[in-house]
């Protein structure tokens, strides 16, 4: 066992997937998550994203490389590693002619929990989930965002320790998004570690505390989403001014911040290095009695920094496929 | 309890096994497509063959049973283990197919408990359907001799062989993992029903066939059915009739987890 | 049309299987078992499988035109049916289209028996004219059971017909003298036998391969009746339905 494993949720070390035919899924990844986190994994269709992920659910095995699901190694200790993930696929692996009440049994009964537990089990995560209207229904016969809801409770069953969730938003509306994104969040808060894939920069931003961007199968960028944003091009400061006749004149007052271009009638659009300057630019104004009504700063949001570090954006291309089961 | 002797231990996976049997035999009953080749076929040929050929009583030497239909109801009961051996492997595939089957992978399950909740389910199925069957031709007039026993000992074969075309039919599914294959393989159902003395003695087979049958374990099955129904060791050996059953569900069994960790070891 | 109903074929893993192969195991196993009736006094020929064969043929056929049956209501539960409702052609044209594939395809079943037959030793007594008479019978009847099998698609508008559709062609074929000539039949089946057209129809089929059987008006004008009928009530049915579907 890698001296790192014990103390990390997950550790991956040069994971590699080769399909037959020669294509390298995953190609080289390595990549640390601590206890009660919240890792986001972000990459276009193919990237290798799935394919990492059925890695560390024990449903692939590694053609190089070694990975560790709380200290247990994915592929020597398998069954260990079971015990302590919950896995919820991008399919929403269901079965249509089953009930939800009747899923979530079959599911503790598959973690081992006797029938009374599982029954209690089932119906607690029915609550949270807020399924208990329709858990006697079949499941052939929910939405979309039922079906993902379900899902997730099927992948709390056991109580992991550490979740996986494969694009949880995929297709929902917003409404369903945001509630699933504030129950990740609360999992979170009591203390589960949650890897998450998703092809949405937004939802990176939203809910990750650190972002793993792979492109073709590598990692090719990590960071807090903030890191990451701050590594693409500076915030640019906008500024409009109560009187437009006074463009010109602050125009050359603040030549001396940084790149200065008019923006609409009565506004300014600086580039600057760093949140900080800020404070200098409106004071620099104000001393001269320039009078300023308002003051914008924007970030570059992910999307810019997908394209800065991969090279092409995050939707469209998607090089290389995702096969196999 | 390590995590490891838990996986092993015999209990838990007991349990597991009966619910993915429970969650099976749902299934069974939960949609057409499975519940008209299982439950409405074999009575259909029942009917047809019952009606159709029932002047082979005029043959000299063929042997009595009462109303004829009590002959033929054997091959029925052969003919829905068959059919439930088969709905149980495409059911697998469908699991595969549809992705089901990685949820089960990812549980902490051992692999074999998979194969056996298949198999298990198709054993109950077996009990369901023959026991079913027995009573649609006793309504028809079919009488069994042997008693509650023999039909005790009737069912209990059906049941067993059942499990162990799930066994064979589940190998397939894992082998193969295709959905529509399984379906396509239902003609081959009907080449282990005629291969056997399913509706004919075996001494009134075409000379070909009758050396075939021989090799069929299924010959001993049904055979066993019929001589437990009218307790007519002329008819078959029950006794036989349980180990060939118990014998190819050991077998199919083992081929099903050779076939899952075949399936497993390339993924 | 035409065409995309036999592209099918040659597409999908083993599509193939159940329309020839099926009726062929259904040949050989009922043969096999059921060899020792053509013993029996009251049957116009000692060759079991003579007698079976043109039954096969016919099942193999039947079948055929079931699978059109339920190829369509594949299509109509995908939605391209709609597409074809929309298009300018005439609406009884969009049936045509299946069940020419699938009387094409059946000549390929009815073909591959027969040849099976002969080669296990099954003469043509009947000659020309029987394989004639075998053969139209065989074509005909898939027409009317894609036409069966179109107006049950139409009606439930899924796949899960398909086995409904088949179990149909199934009692219709084999509730008759499929098994053994009408003298030996006793009880009900007797007189639904008596009753049902595939009975006349088998009669027509098996004067290819049965001896006693011989060709002969008296042995055809009855099954051309039955198929006349049937194509008739089922043509009639499917026509309605197709007027229907547009809700």
């Amino acid at each position: 066992m890698a001296p790192d494993a014990g103390t990390s949720a997950i550790l991956v070390e040069d994971l590699v997937r080769t399909y037959p035919g020669g294509l390298r899924a995953v190609d080289g990844v390595n990549l640390r998550v601590d206890h009660g986190e919240i890792y986001g994994f972000l990459g276009p269709n193919g990237a290798g994203k799935s394919t990492t992920v059925r890695i560390l659910t024990t449903l692939l095995r590694p053609t190089a490389g070694r990975a560790w699901v709380a200290g247990h190694d994915v592929v020597a200790q398998a069954g260990a590693a079971r015990r302590v993930i919950g896995v919820a696929l991008q399919e929403a692996a269901l079965d249509p002619l089953m009930t939800g009440r009747e899923l979530l049994r079959l599911q503790g009964a598959l973690h081992g929990l006797r029938r009374t537990e599982a029954a209690a089990r089932g119906d607690e995560l029915l609550e949270r989930v807020e399924l208990v209207e329709a858990a006697d229904r079949r499941v052939g016969t929910y939405s979309g965002g039922m079906r993902r809801r379900l899902d997730l409770a099927l992948a709390l069953v056991p109580r992991p320790r550490v979740l996986f969730l494969d694009e949880p938003t995929t297709g929902l509306d917003p409404a369903s998004r945001a509630a699933l994104w504030r129950e990740v969040r609360a999992l979170n808060d009591d203390g589960t570690t949650v890897f998450l894939t998703t092809q949405y920069l937004e939802e990176a931003e939203q809910l990750a505390d650190r972002v793993g961007i792979i492109d073709r199968g590598r990692i090719v960028s990590e960071g807090t989403p903030d890191e990451l944003k701050s590594r693409v091009g500076e915030p640019a400061l906008h500024v409009d001014l109560v009187d437009p006749s006074q463009v010109e004149r602050a125009r050359e007052l603040l030549a001396a911040h940084g790149e200065c271009t008019n923006r609409r009638e009565g506004g300014l659009t600086l580039r600057m290095s760093g949140a900080r300057a800020i404070a200098p630019v409106v004071r620099t104004l104000d001393e001269a009695g320039i009078e300023v009504d308002t003051v914008e700063v924007e970030t570059p949001t992910l999307d810019d920094v997908f394209l800065a570090v991969t090279g092409h954006m995050a939707s469209g291309d998607g090089a290389g496929a995702e096969g196999g089961r | 309890m390590s995590t490891d002797a838990l996986d092993r231990d015999a209990g838990v996976q007991a349990r597991v096994v009966a619910a993915l049997a429970a969650r099976a035999l749902r299934s069974q009953f939960r949609r057409a497509q499975f519940l008209l080749p299982s439950f409405v076929l074999p009575l259909l040929l029942l009917a047809v063959v019952a009606s159709g050929t029932s002047s082979a009583r005029r043959l000299p030497g063929f042997p009595s049973t009462g109303a004829y239909v009590g002959f033929v109801v054997a091959g029925t009961l052969l003919q829905g283990a068959l059919l439930a051996g088969l709905t149980a492997g495409i059911a697998l595939a469908a699991d595969i197919e549809g992705g089901f089957f990685d949820r089960l992978l990812t549980a902490p399950v051992q692999r074999v408990s998979i194969v056996l909740g298949r198999v298990s389910g198709s054993i109950v199925l077996g009990v369901v359907q023959a026991s079913l069957f027995l009573a649609v031709a006793f309504l028809f007039g079919a009488r069994y001799q042997g008693g509650v026993p023999g039909i005790a000992l009737a069912i209990a074969i059906a049941a067993l062989a059942a499990g162990g075309m799930a066994g064979l039919a589940s190998a397939i599914a894992l082998r193969t993992g295709s959905l529509s294959l399984l379906q396509n393989l239902f003609p081959i159902v009907f080449v282990f029903l005629f291969t056997a003395p399913a509706f004919f003695p075996r001494a009134f087979l075409g000379g070909a066939l009758r050396h075939v049958t021989v090799f069929n374990p299924l010959t001993y099955v049904v055979e066993g059915i019929r001589g437990a129904l009218h307790d007519a060791p002329a008819l078959g050996n029950p006794w036989r009739g349980i180990l060939a059953a118990v014998g190819l569900l050991a077998a199919t069994t083992a081929l099903s987890v050779l076939a899952m960790r075949g399936r497993l070891r390339t993924r | 049309m035409w065409r995309r109903s036999l592209n099918e074929v040659v597409r999908v893993r083993g599509a193939l299987l159940p329309t020839t192969v099926a009726p062929i195991i259904f040949l050989l196993g009922t043969a096999g078992q059921f060899s020792r009736l053509s013993d029996l006094h009251g049957f116009p020929t000692t060759s079991y499988l003579a007698w079976i064969l043109p039954l096969s043929c016919m099942q193999g056929a039947g079948f055929a035109g079931g699978a059109a049956g339920a190829n369509l209501a594949r299509d109509i539960e995908q939605g391209w049916f709609d597409r074809l409702l929309t298009s300018p052609a005439p609406r009884p044209l969009l049936l045509a289209g299946p069940a020419l594939a699938a009387m094409t395809r059946a000549l390929v079943p009815t073909t591959v028996i027969l040849a099976v037959g002969l080669a296990l030793g099954t003469g043509l007594p009947g000659g020309v004219p029987g394989l004639l008479a075998l053969y139209l019978a065989g074509v005909w009847f898939c027409l009317i059971a894609s036409l069966w099998g179109s107006t049950l698609a139409m009606r439930a508008r899924s796949q899960q017909v398909g086995p409904l559709i088949q179990n149909g062609v199934f009692l219709a074929v084999f509730l008759s003298t499929a098994y053994t000539p009408l003298p030996l039949l006793q009880g009900w089946l007797a007189t639904f036998a008596k009753y049902n057209p595939v009975t006349y129809v088998l009669l027509m089929a098996r004067q290819a391969t049965v001896a006693g059987i011989p060709p002969s008006w008296s042995h055809t004008w009855p099954g051309l009746v039955a198929l006349t009928g049937m194509t008739a009530v089922f043509g009639a049915l499917a026509l309605r339905q197709l007027r229907l579907i547009n809700r």
